[in-house]
């Protein structure tokens, strides 16, 4: 019983930064604007909260205020993320650029940032940023004292806020997509932004909100890998960018389908870690290393599936394409 | 239509040359600044050392097209599939493949160098059907396919070669678990020749390497200006429209042209670790040296020629950064690399429009009889 | 209270080198449906762009009952409630009827929408007008006369009171017309006022109050429906002198190179077939003109010719040879091992080896790769022929000799000569050097789609020249014109396209513009049994 709920919670755990992460990817590629820059706007978000983080621990007032200081982390996580995704928007709508270029170029940018300033601050050759531990909710924290059992297992072995604010997340995403005139006018110029301009809506606007959402996603999602993959940051999101925007496509730009996909594939991850110790799964015995065949599985599963539903795949229309108000 | 004009990324020599130049003098002012900031005292020396330690001896100049080497193979990969309208990111993913095909042939099957190489590019090129062909058949955007193989990729060759005894450095007499043999030590003739460049350049990194670099591009700029099967893929890559018009087969040039790009990035991972200074790590993490090709590309406007030149410029200003350590910490190059592609993007537009404009204005004061003009001039526009 | 709701006066607009509107002064009267008539080219939608806020005019100025506005976009002429409902819809295809009317002016509450209360409303005025839809339905899966129908709600629920309609009835079946009509008659019978763009003759005299004729820019005039005809209303449209006369001898048709029959392409703009069943032959030797206003299935059936498109039923053969054959689906499930029945569709490279030429109607889109230079585009279809290449290498020196033979014999003009980059030439030298390239293929059916579009006089004259010596060299040739000069200088038969059909088949010596004129408009047509050559 303990490792299935050891699975269910990692699974959950890693399931969290590719939902977030996907969803932003959703409101960007809704927009119309194409965000292959999400592997670095999670870097970056993840950096900035991570050294967020680390100087609350200085300071003395995480220790103090564990959720608070983890509540003010995930802020900043956004609002950075958002802040480079605006140079994504910049280069795509103002300048009309190729948005996969631009997008590469942030892509390259992140990861060696990161490492730039970890050194700057921490000191050379100081790669990584040590989370503090008291970011992880705990019975403690919400001072209940549960029983050792499955529910125990599956809730707090790694428990932390990101999760609790991912699942608002989606809904609110969900609600503003489809029930707010915001969500409305964004789907619309990412379809067809001459007829969203013919009834004013403002393109240029619509197209930087949807860059800033998905950038203040994808940092928060950048914060929620870090906590997921180990104890600290070390300038990297192992490709999760990329993985999420397979996730946004194979969830058909739709957030209770990125839902699914995200669950999916990071059930199959998960898998890999524990092949070992689920009694059904074969084996392999035979094969040396044979984690590496689970570890190959979901992006295996998830390119059969995008080859199944590629039919059925639509990507908003526009997208991709810069939107010059003077031809219409 | 719309495919055509997001990656047409064709620019007439002299402008784009010039536009490079401009991204990079801008590139390495942002570098400087950046210097500055971060540490004023050591900022002068590094940026000295940045710009001019590949000249400064004949082993640095070595060790910088040591580098170059596999730069310009991925980078003609990357820049081949943009002329052809697609993008390959998955560079990296054949990269690994072509690498793992060189070092089976080498240390499994015995091998000489030659033949590996060959394997290498074989590899990379088995490895560019997938993106190519789920293009052609399904549609599935090729960027998702190649992010998938990459990582596919860099898993299915830690399997193989955690299965084939021979492979491990641990089989040799190594230390290592997590590596692949010493080359000298599994098999000397598999090393690239060295042609005693190496003495000569008082560097064990130097071999000949480089000069298969540049025959390959020399390849790559003989298939796309010469033959009748480049002038196709450019077609396809410049206006699908017209070449589906002039009875050319578009779906089975993708295909092509993500074989061929992944052949030269297979080429590119056979190459330097065929060099011997450089063991295969089994790493769970994607290999860095396939994604530089993306800004070798884009720097030389995917000109196989050009991209000679860029692979040089970013292997010189790599090993620049090493010497500013130290102090700098070298990913200071991957900053100011990334604000050069980041420069370039807008430098391919503003030529784009200047040429467009240009184009219009000649149009505009031809016509003189049909009021269809206006009505034509937003389908210019807009196509 | 002013008698005009709306007035235009004096309004130029220029483009460069071209004055697309001259003059030009159009009141509309509160109450009226009153129709813009013109040919293609003639400036009407320029002129809508101008009021609806998406060109600013050089001289002359709006007046809004009276008082004089400035329109700056589409958001000032929602603002003085002016309406359009443009030629090609702005709906967004996944959203539905609901969404998108209320797109730009939703109700909402705290950011949420309050689609109950749109919905009232839009039901409301759909069973108020008239204007049958289902407002849940999603635009991509309704049809063309119902999305209409929504752009038609997308200005009554902004309370637009002056409603401009651009060429609405391009996309209808003849009922969805007659329904439309009787709409705007019913918004006009409540005091809405109706700007309406057609060049369709039946239709300015079924509906419209006051008819405003443009040709060339300029204004010709105003009339009352009631006091003129479709006769006078033609002349108005396209009577003019010609221009320029080629001159060319008699034709002497052979045989037969072109045979179409019974041709059907769908359309991809709505659900009605755009093309319907459609036959006739081209000989060698002639010049066989398919003349018609645009829209009317000229595009699908070039692309069904040519291969660029598939059709749904009907033969096509060139030189005794099957280059489309579709097999009926009923005979295909009787007899499908005979192969007879077996579906024929040759690649577009075949087509071009077996005779064909084509000269497309976007010469950007298809015709030129605009990114090669000029010889690489003049050997765009016939690169790999043995005469330019040696085991797949172009043989540049031939390649380059041919390109300078081309230039000078066909006097395209350009910066460097061969190496001229396509994309910096002029439309016209870009225009002569696919002639040059489609002519000088030596094909026995050469295709040409509007060949001088946008074109000066002398390059059109050239052009035309060109024709009439492929004819006169034996060729066959089919031209596809919008421009009735060059329909009636240029070919030897005309064949009228209207609505997909060829609804009659002319002589341009016994045959006037104005008769012409009626046919293309829909207000006469052949019986179907018409007389072949």
């Amino acid at each position: 019983m303990s490792i299935l709920a050891d699975i269910f919670s990692a699974t959950i755990l890693f399931m969290i930064p590719l939902l977030l992460v996907a969803l932003g990817g959703m409101f960007s590629e809704r927009s119309g604007v194409v965000n292959i820059a999400l592997e670095g706007i999670m870097i970056i978000g993840a950096l900035c909260s991570c050294l967020f983080l680390r100087a609350l621990d200085d300071s003395g007032f995480g220790p103090a205020h564990p959720q608070t200081a983890m509540f003010l982390a995930i802020v900043v996580a956004a609002l950075t993320g958002a802040v480079f995704a605006l140079l994504l928007a910049f280069a795509s709508v103002n300048l009309k650029a190729d948005q996969t270029i631009g997008g590469t170029a942030l892509n390259m940018f992140a990861p060696a940032f990161a490492i730039v300033l970890t050194w700057a601050i921490q000191g050379q050759g100081q790669t990584t940023i040590l989370i503090p531990t008291w970011s992880r909710i705990t019975q403690e924290t919400l001072g209940v004292a549960v029983k050792q059992n499955f529910w125990q297992a599956f809730l707090f072995k790694s428990f932390y806020q990101t999760t609790i604010w991912a699942v608002f997340l989606f809904v609110i995403a969900a609600v503003v997509l489809y029930k707010t005139r915001f969500g409305l006018r964004l789907r619309s110029c990412g379809e067809h932004p001459q007829a969203a301009d013919s009834v004013g809506v403002n393109v240029y606007r619509m197209r930087y909100a949807g860059v800033f959402i998905s950038g203040m996603l994808g940092g928060i999602g950048g914060l929620a890998y870090t906590l997921a993959a180990g104890s600290a940051f070390q300038s990297t999101v192992a490709g999760y960018g990329f993985l999420a925007l397979a996730v946004m496509i194979f969830g058909n730009w739709k957030p209770l389908n990125i839902l699914g996909a995200s669950l999916f594939f990071a059930l199959f991850k998960i898998l890999s870690s524990y092949s070992g110790s689920i009694p059904f799964l074969p084996k392999f015995e035979n094969i040396k290393a044979s984690e590496y065949i689970y570890l190959m599985l979901p992006y295996i599963v998830t390119m059969i599936v995008l080859i199944l539903t590629s039919k059925k795949s639509r990507a908003p229309k526009a997208e991709g394409i810069p939107y010059d108000k003077g031809r219409r | 239509m719309r495919q055509t004009k997001r990656r047409s990324i064709h620019i007439p020599g002299g402008t784009s040359i010039l536009a490079s130049l401009i991204s990079i003098g801008i590139g390495l002012v942002f570098g400087l600044i950046l210097l500055v900031i971060l540490n004023t005292k050591a900022a002068g020396g590094a940026f000295v050392s940045l710009v001019t330690t590949g000249f400064r001896s004949s082993d640095k100049f070595a060790k910088v097209l040591y580098q170059a080497a596999p730069l310009i193979m991925t980078g003609l990969s990357v820049g081949f599939a943009f002329k052809t309208g697609l993008f390959n990111i998955g560079a990296t993913g054949q990269y690994t493949v072509g690498a793992a095909f060189a070092l089976i042939g080498a240390i499994q099957f015995q091998l000489p160098w030659y033949v590996c190489v060959l394997l290498s590019l074989i590899g990379g090129a088995f490895w560019g059907v997938f993106p190519g062909l789920f293009k052609a058949l399904f549609n599935v955007n090729e960027v998702i396919t190649s992010i998938m193989f990459n990582w596919i990729a860099m898993f299915a060759v830690n399997l193989t070669i955690n299965n084939l005894p021979m492979m491990l450095a641990k089989y040799w007499g190594g230390a290592q678990m997590d590596r692949t043999a010493n080359l000298a030590q599994a098999n000397p003739s598999a090393l690239i020749p060295r042609l005693g460049l190496d003495t000569l350049m008082h560097s064990n990194y130097m071999n000949i390497s480089i000069f298969i670099a540049v025959i390959f591009a020399l390849i790559a700029w003989v298939i796309l200006s010469k033959t009748t099967f480049g002038y196709e893929l450019k077609a396809c890559g410049y206006n699908r429209n017209a070449s589906l018009y002039a009875g050319i087969n578009a779906k089975r040039n993708i295909v092509f042209s993500m074989v061929i790009a992944g052949a030269f990035a297979g080429v590119g991972g056979g190459l330097y670790f065929l060099a011997g200074t450089g063991q295969y790590t089994l790493l769970k993490q994607l290999l860095a040296a396939g994604f530089n090709g993306i800004p070798v590309a884009l720097l030389a406007t995917s000109n196989p020629i050009g991209t000679i030149f860029s692979a040089f410029f970013v292997s010189y200003i790599q090993v620049g950064g090493d010497a500013m350590q130290p102090d700098f910490v070298k990913e200071i190059i991957d900053i100011i690399i990334s604000v050069i592609i980041y420069l370039a993007a807008f430098a391919l537009l503003t030529r784009e429009l200047l040429s467009r404009s240009k184009m219009h204005r000649e149009e505009e004061a031809e016509s003189v009889a049909s009021a269809d003009a206006p009505a034509e001039k937003e389908e210019v526009s807009q196509s | 209270m002013n008698d005009y709701v709306i007035e235009m006066l004096n309004i130029t607009k220029e483009f460069p080198g071209i004055r697309a509107n001259d003059d030009i002064t159009l009141r509309l009267r509160r109450g009226e449906i009153h129709a813009l008539l013109g040919e293609n080219g003639a400036g009407k939608s320029t002129l809508m762009s101008v009021l609806f806020g998406l060109y600013q005019p050089e001289k002359g100025v709006i007046k809004k009952d009276g008082k004089i506005v400035r329109i700056k976009d589409p958001n000032d002429a929602n603002a003085l409630n002016i309406g359009m409902v443009h030629q090609h819809f702005k709906l967004v295809e996944v959203f539905t009827v609901l969404e998108n009317i209320i797109l730009g002016v939703e109700p909402q509450k705290m950011g949420f929408l309050e689609k109950k209360e749109a919905r009232k409303r839009v039901v409301e005025l759909s069973e108020r007008y008239g204007l049958k839809i289902d407002p849940d339905a999603v635009i991509e899966n309704i049809s063309v006369g119902m999305q209409q129908r929504v752009e038609i709600l997308k200005m009554l629920y902004r309370d637009n009171d002056i409603l401009i309609f651009d060429e609405p009835t391009a996309v209808l079946t003849p009922q969805e017309i007659d329904e439309l009509m009787h709409i705007m008659r019913s918004f006009a019978a409540e005091g809405k006022s109706i700007l309406f763009i057609t060049h369709k003759l039946n239709e300015i005299m079924a509906v419209a109050d006051r008819c405003t004729v443009l040709r060339k820019g300029k204004c010709i005039g105003t009339v009352d429906v009631k006091d003129t005809d479709k006769t006078k209303l033609s002349r108005m449209m396209v009577g003019r002198d010609v221009e320029f006369v080629v001159s060319k001898d008699d034709a002497r048709p052979e045989d037969t190179v072109l045979d179409v029959q019974n041709l059907t392409v769908p359309s991809k703009l709505h659900k009605n077939n755009a093309v319907k069943n459609v036959s006739f032959q081209v000989r060698a030797g002639e010049i066989v003109c398919l003349a018609g206003i645009e829209g009317n299935g000229q595009t699908e059936f070039v692309y069904a010719l040519t291969g660029l498109e598939r059709p749904s039923a009907g033969e096509i053969t060139l030189k005794g040879e099957p280059i489309v054959r579709i097999a009926a689906r009923r005979e295909k499930q009787k007899a499908s091992s005979l192969p007879k029945a077996r579906t024929t569709l040759m690649p577009i490279r075949q087509r071009s080896k077996l005779g064909m030429s084509h000269i497309p109607e976007d010469r950007q889109k298809f015709g030129l790769v605009l990114d090669y230079t000029l010889e690489e585009n003049l050997v765009l279809q016939r690169y790999w022929e043995p005469a330019f290449q040696k085991n797949g290498f172009i043989k540049k020196p031939a390649v380059r000799q041919y390109a300078e033979k081309l230039i000078k014999q066909y006097d395209i003009r350009s910066g460097q000569g061969p190496v001229t980059s396509a994309r910096s030439m002029s439309g016209g030298n870009q225009q002569k050097a696919i002639v040059a390239r489609e002519i000088d293929k030596n094909p026995d059916l050469l295709v040409a789609v509007q060949p001088t579009r946008g074109l000066d006089v002398g390059a059109i004259e050239y052009i035309h020249k060109q024709l009439v010596a492929a004819r006169d060299n034996g060729k066959a040739v089919f031209l596809v014109s919008l421009e009735l000069d060059e329909v009636m200088n240029v070919s030897d038969r005309i064949l009228v396209m209207y609505e997909g059909e060829i609804v009659g088949e002319f002589d341009p010596k016994v045959t006037t513009v104005e008769e012409l004129g009626l046919y293309m408009a829909g207000a006469k047509r052949q019986s179907a049994e018409r007389t072949v050559h």
